[in-house]
C-alpha cells in the first residue's frame, strides 16, 4: 500500500511538472503580452503593467517564481516613474495629494508560486488573484458535480439492474438503448431540449442562476445523464456476472428473500465495475461542467475557464489547467484505494 | 495403437511434414473477415447503421449539387428566425420565377425575402448576387425610376432593397441583381505568369483620422513584362491579406469582367494612398495626401494572376457609361455576393452542375431559418460536412500515432514498452480538455503567421490537436494486441513452419491488429464528433462563416429565450448529430461484437 502510494506520488510529481512547464513555456511563446493593445500606452505604465507581473525578468527567473515554493520578488512591488532623468524604480511608492494619503503601495505583494498554492494575480480581472477566482467558483462547481454524480449513481444503478434482472426484456432493451443515447447526445443539447420542456413549457425550475436547490437539479441532470448512462451499462454487466455466480445461487437456495440476495450479496460484486469508473466519470463530470455551466450561467470553476480561454487570461487557465490536474489525480489515486477495500482480491503492488 | 498416434506426430520426416500441410489445407477454416461480415449482417441493427450513415455521408458529399438554399448569411441585419414552411402548409411561389407577382417590396432587404414552401434561386436563397448601392439625398426618391434604369442598362431583371441611412446624413439605397439561369457562379482565377516585383512605402500621417491607422502607404509594383494600358487600379484590404486589382482599358470579348490581381500576403497596417505600376502613378480613391518624403519597406510580390469571370466590375463599368441615372441618386459602388465559402475544384464543380441541373430552382425552409435568415436544413447538411471531415481526420491522425506507437511499444517490449507505456499513462491522467483549450487559445494567437507563413489553416490545427489526443486508448490497445499475438501459440507454430518474419508480420500480425483498430476507430470517430461539437459549443473550434454542428447547438442554446421559443433551431441540429452518433456508436458496438467475439455485451 506505501509502496503504491509512494510510486504514485512519483508519477504525480513528473505529471504536474510536465504539464506546469509545458502550459509555462506556452504561455510566455506567445508572441505579444498579455497586454498588447491597439491603444499604444504610455511607456511608464507599459513597465509598470511588466514590473507588476514580473514580465520583466528573464524566462528561467519567471518560471522560478511561477513553480515556487519560493518568492525571488525580493523588491517587493515595484514601480517605475519617470523623470527628468528617465526611468527609475520607486520603492514604497505613496501617493499624497493636499497633504492626504491617497493610495498606499501596498509593499510586498508576493507571489509565492505554484507549489507553495499560489497561482498569481489574473491577467484579465484586475485586483483578483487566481487563488481568489478558484476558491470563489470551485465550491460552486464542486457542488454542481456532487448533484450530477448523484443523478449519475441513483440512475444509473437503478436502470442497470432493473435490466439486469430481465436481460432481454422490453425493458432491458429500450434500457440499453436510452444509454447508447445518453452517450451519444452532447450534454449541451439534451440541456437545451430540458430547458425548453422543463423551464419554458412546464415551468418547473428557473432558467438560469445558482443559490437554491431548485437551481441545481437541471443542470446536476443535464450533467449526471452521460455518466448515468455508462454506469447502467457497467452495472447492468457486472450484475449479469454476478448474478450467474454460485454463492448467489447458494443465497438463493438458502430461501433469503430476492430483495436481500440482490441488495446484499450480488450488488457489492456487480458494482465493481462501477467504482473503477469513478475516477474517470469524476474527470467527465470536472470537464462537462464547463459547457452545462456557460448554458446555465453558473459561476463555477468551469465558466471562469472558458472565459479565461476566449479572455486570453493565460495566468487564470494556467492555474485551472493544473488545478484540475491535481483534482483528476488525486481522485484517481482515491478511486484506486477504493476499489482495495471493496474487492480484497486485488493486489495494487502486482499492478 | 499408441505407436500410430505417436507416429503422427512426430515430424522427423519430410513425408510427415508434407501430409500436415496437406491435411491442414483440407481443413481450411473460414477467415476472421467473412466470419465477421455473417455475424455483422446478422446484427440488423447495426447494419442498418451502417446503410444509414453511407447515405448520410453520401448526402453530406454532395452538398453544392443539392438544390438548397445558401448557408451563409450575406446580410446580417435580416429579421427574426422563420418558423419551418412545411411544403403542404404554406401557399408556394412559382417554381419560376414571374416578374408580375415577384414582391418588389422596399421593405425588403437584399436577399432575405422569405422563400417559402418551394424557394426560388432568384428569390433570395442561393443569394448569389450583384447589390448595388445607391447614395441619395433623401429617404422620399422612389426607386421604381431607378429599378427601371438598373435593368435598361443591365438587360435583366433587378430587385429593389432596403434603404438605410448612412454616415453623411444621406441615406444608401440597395439594388440587387440576382444571378440568371445561364451565370454559373464562377470567378475564375487563372495564372498569367506575369510576375514582378512590389515594394510598399509606408509613411506616417500627420493626423491620423480617429480610430483609423496612422500610416499612409504606396505601393510601388514593378513588372517586367508590360501590361496592357491601365484604366483603373483598386486596392482591398482583407483581414490577412491585400489585394490589389488592375484593371485593363480593353477586354477580350465574351469576358464581362477582368482584372490582374496581385496579393500581398501579410496585411500591412496602413491606408492605401497611391498605387504606382512601371512608374505611373494611380491614386486610390478616399487615400491619405502623400508626404514629399516616405519610409520603405521592402515585400515581394506574389504572382500576379488573372481574374475573369463575372464580376460586378463589368456592370459597373456599363452603368457608370450609360445615361445618368434618374435626378436624386449616385451609383457608389457594388459588391458581388456569394452565397458559399472558398470551394475547391470538386465542389465548384458540383455547383455548376446543380445548376445546368435545377436551374433557379431550390428547395424552401424546410426546417425554418436562423436569426440571420439562414437556412436551417442547408446549414445542417453544410454543417455535416465539417463534422466528417473533423472525424475522418482526427481519426486518420490517432490511427497513425497510435497504431505506429503502440506497435513499436509492442514488439520492442522490455524496458522500451516500458517506458512508453509510463509515458501514455502521464498522459492519460491529465484533463486534456483543458489542455486542448489552452494549446487553442495559444494557437490562435499564431493563426494569421500560420496561415501566410505556412499556408496552415486553422481547421487544420484544430484538426491535428484533436486527433493528436485521441491516440492515447489506440496505442494501449494495439500495444496489448500485438504483446498477446506475439507470444500466442499459432505465431509460434508459423515461425516452427518457417514462415519469414515479414511473413509473420504482415500474414498474422497485421490482420489481427487490424480488426481491433477497426472497432476502436468506430468508437473513436463519434468521440471526435462529440468534442468538436464540444469545442464549437464553446467558440473555440469552426469560426463563423463557417458552419459546424456544434456551432448550430450553440445558435440554438442561444435563442433559448422565455418569448419565443425557437424550437426548431434546436430540435433539428440535435436531431442530426443524435442520429449520426447514435449510429456510430451502435455501428461501432456491432463491428466490435463481430469482430471480436468475445467481448461481446461487455461494455
Amino acid at each position: 500500500m506505501i509502496r503504491f502510494l509512494l510510486r504514485r506520488l512519483l508519477w504525480f510529481v513528473i505529471t504536474l511538472f510536465v504539464v506546469m512547464s509545458v502550459s509555462f513555456v506556452l504561455m510566455r511563446s506567445v508572441k505579444g503580452g498579455p497586454f498588447d493593445n491597439e491603444r499604444v500606452l504610455d511607456e511608464v505604465i507599459q513597465r509598470n503593467i511588466e514590473a507588476r507581473y514580473n514580465l520583466d525578468w528573464p524566462l528561467w527567473k519567471q518560471f522560478l517564481q511561477y513553480v515556487g515554493p519560493i518568492n525571488l520578488d525580493d523588491d517587493g512591488a515595484r514601480w517605475f516613474v519617470r523623470d527628468e532623468e528617465g526611468f527609475h524604480l520607486a520603492k514604497g511608492l505613496h501617493w499624497f495629494q493636499d497633504g492626504k494619503l491617497l493610495v498606499q503601495d501596498p509593499g510586498v505583494d508576493a507571489f509565492t508560486g505554484v507549489l507553495a498554492g499560489d497561482f498569481g494575480p489574473s491577467f484579465r480581472y484586475k485586483d483578483w488573484t487566481v487563488n481568489e477566482i478558484i476558491a470563489q467558483s470551485l465550491p460552486i462547481s464542486a457542488l454542481l458535480g456532487m448533484v450530477a454524480m448523484m443523478w449519475a449513481l441513483s440512475l444509473g444503478i437503478s436502470a442497470g439492474i432493473a435490466s439486469a434482472l430481465r436481460p432481454g426484456s422490453k425493458l432491458d432493451l429500450s434500457m440499453r438503448l436510452a444509454a447508447t443515447a445518453g452517450i451519444a447526445l452532447p450534454n449541451f443539447v439534451i440541456a437545451s431540449f430540458l430547458i425548453i420542456l422543463f423551464v419554458f413549457l412546464i415551468p418547473l425550475f428557473p432558467v438560469a442562476g445558482w443559490g437554491t436547490l431548485r437551481h441545481m437539479i437541471l443542470p446536476g441532470f443535464c450533467l449526471g445523464l452521460v455518466f448515468a448512462a455508462y454506469i447502467a451499462r457497467l452495472t447492468r454487466t457486472g450484475m449479469l456476472e454476478v448474478l450467474s455466480q454460485d454463492y448467489i445461487r447458494t443465497a438463493h437456495a438458502k430461501g433469503l428473500a430476492p430483495r436481500t440476495v440482490i441488495m446484499r450479496h450480488a450488488l457489492r460484486g456487480g458494482i465493481l465495475p462501477v467504482i473503477s469508473y469513478l475516477g474517470p466519470a469524476t474527470a467527465g463530470i470536472l470537464t462537462g461542467s464547463l459547457v452545462i455551466e456557460s448554458i446555465f450561467f453558473i459561476p463555477g470553476t468551469g465558466s471562469h475557464f472558458v472565459n479565461s480561454a476566449t479572455n486570453r487570461d493565460y495566468t487564470l487557465s494556467m492555474g485551472v489547467t493544473i488545478l484540475y490536474t491535481v483534482l483528476v489525480y488525486t481522485l484517481n489515486t482515491l478511486v484506486d484505494l477504493a476499489y482495495t477495500f471493496l474487492d480484497p482480491r486485488i493486489d495494487l503492488e502486482s499492478k | 495403437m499408441a505407436s500410430e498416434e505417436n507416429k503422427r506426430w512426430d515430424l522427423g520426416g519430410a513425408q510427415d511434414a508434407k501430409r500436415l500441410l496437406r491435411e491442414s489445407k483440407a481443413h481450411k477454416g473460414e477467415s476472421l473477415w467473412t466470419d465477421a461480415r455473417r455475424r455483422l449482417r446478422r446484427n440488423r441493427a447495426a447494419f442498418w447503421c451502417l446503410v444509414f450513415l453511407f447515405v448520410f455521408a453520401l448526402f453530406s458529399f454532395l452538398a453544392p449539387l443539392l438544390p438548397i438554399p445558401s448557408p451563409k448569411a450575406l446580410d446580417t441585419s435580416a429579421g427574426t428566425a422563420l418558423e419551418p414552411a412545411w411544403p403542404w402548409t404554406t401557399p408556394h411561389l412559382a417554381g419560376e420565377w414571374d416578374p408580375d407577382t415577384f414582391p418588389n417590396d422596399a421593405d425588403v432587404a437584399p436577399g432575405v425575402l422569405p422563400s417559402r414552401a418551394y424557394g426560388n434561386l432568384l428569390n433570395d436563397g442561393w443569394r448569389h448576387q450583384t447589390v448595388l448601392r445607391f447614395h441619395q439625398e433623401s429617404a422620399d426618391i422612389p426607386p421604381e425610376p431607378l429599378l427601371d434604369w438598373v435593368e435598361g442598362v443591365a438587360g435583366r431583371r433587378a430587385r429593389v432593397g432596403s434603404l438605410r441611412p448612412d454616415k453623411e446624413g444621406g441615406y444608401l439605397r440597395y439594388l440587387c441583381l440576382p444571378l440568371d439561369r445561364d451565370d454559373a457562379p464562377r470567378v475564375d482565377f487563372e495564372p498569367t505568369g506575369v510576375s514582378g516585383e512590389l515594394l510598399v512605402w509606408r509613411f506616417p500621417l500627420a493626423e491620423a483620422p480617429p480610430g483609423r491607422p496612422a500610416f499612409g502607404v504606396v505601393y510601388d509594383l514593378n513588372l517586367p513584362e508590360g501590361l496592357p494600358p491601365l484604366e483603373r487600379v483598386g486596392v482591398e484590404a482583407r483581414t490577412r491579406r491585400i489585394e490589389l486589382f488592375l484593371t485593363p482599358a480593353e477586354r477580350p470579348a465574351g469576358v464581362s469582367g477582368m482584372a490582374y490581381r496581385a496579393t500581398l500576403p501579410r496585411h500591412i497596417e496602413g491606408s492605401a494612398a497611391l498605387v504606382l505600376v512601371n512608374g505611373v502613378g494611380y491614386p486610390v480613391e478616399g487615400g491619405p495626401p502623400l508626404p514629399a518624403a516616405a519610409a520603405k519597406l521592402d515585400l515581394v510580390l506574389a504572382p500576379a494572376q488573372e481574374l475573369r469571370g463575372i464580376e460586378h466590375e463589368g456592370l459597373v463599368d456599363r452603368l457608370r457609361a450609360a445615361a445618368p441615372p434618374p435626378p436624386g441618386a449616385t451609383l457608389e459602388g457594388a459588391t458581388h455576393e456569394n452565397g458559399y465559402w472558398e470551394l475547391g475544384a470538386i465542389d465548384n464543380w458540383m455547383l455548376r452542375a446543380r445548376v445546368a441541373l435545377f436551374g433557379s430552382w431550390q428547395t424552401g425552409n424546410w426546417m425554418g431559418t436562423d436569426e440571420k435568415g439562414r437556412d436551417l436544413f442547408a446549414r445542417i447538411v453544410w454543417g455535416s460536412r465539417t463534422s466528417i471531415l473533423v472525424a475522418l481526420a482526427a481519426g486518420a491522425c490517432s490511427l497513425l500515432i497510435g497504431v505506429i506507437y503502440g506497435a513499436f511499444s509492442g514488439l520492442m517490449g522490455g524496458r522500451i514498452d516500458n517506458v512508453m507505456m509510463r509515458i501514455v499513462d502521464i498522459l492519460y491522467s491529465v484533463p486534456f480538455i483543458f489542455v486542448v483549450i489552452f494549446l487553442i487559445t495559444i494557437v490562435n494567437e499564431y493563426r494569421t503567421e500560420l496561415e501566410d507563413v505556412y499556408g496552415i489553416d486553422r481547421e487544420v490545427i484544430f484538426f491535428i490537436v484533436i486527433g493528436a489526443i485521441y491516440w492515447l486508448t489506440m496505442a494501449r490497445v494495439v500495444r496489448g494486441q500485438v504483446l498477446s499475438l506475439k507470444n500466442s501459440e499459432f505465431i509460434e507454430a508459423a515461425r516452427i513452419m518457417g514462415a519469414s518474419t515479414p511473413r509473420i508480420l504482415f500474414g498474422h500480425i497485421v490482420p489481427n491488429v487490424l480488426s481491433v483498430v477497426i472497432v476502436y476507430l468506430t468508437l473513436t470517430i463519434p468521440a471526435v464528433m462529440l468534442f468538436e461539437a464540444f469545442l464549437s459549443f464553446l467558440g473555440l473550434g469552426i469560426e463563423p462563416p463557417k458552419v459546424s454542428w456544434g456551432l448550430l447547438a450553440n445558435d440554438g442554446t442561444k435563442a433559448i429565450n422565455p418569448l419565443k421559443i425557437y424550437w426548431w433551431l434546436v430540435v433539428f441540429p440535435a436531431a442530426a448529430m443524435g442520429s449520426t452518433l447514435l449510429a456510430l456508436n451502435i455501428l461501432g458496438d456491432g463491428l466490435r461484437d463481430a469482430l471480436d467475439p468475445k467481448l461481446r455485451g461487455k461494455d
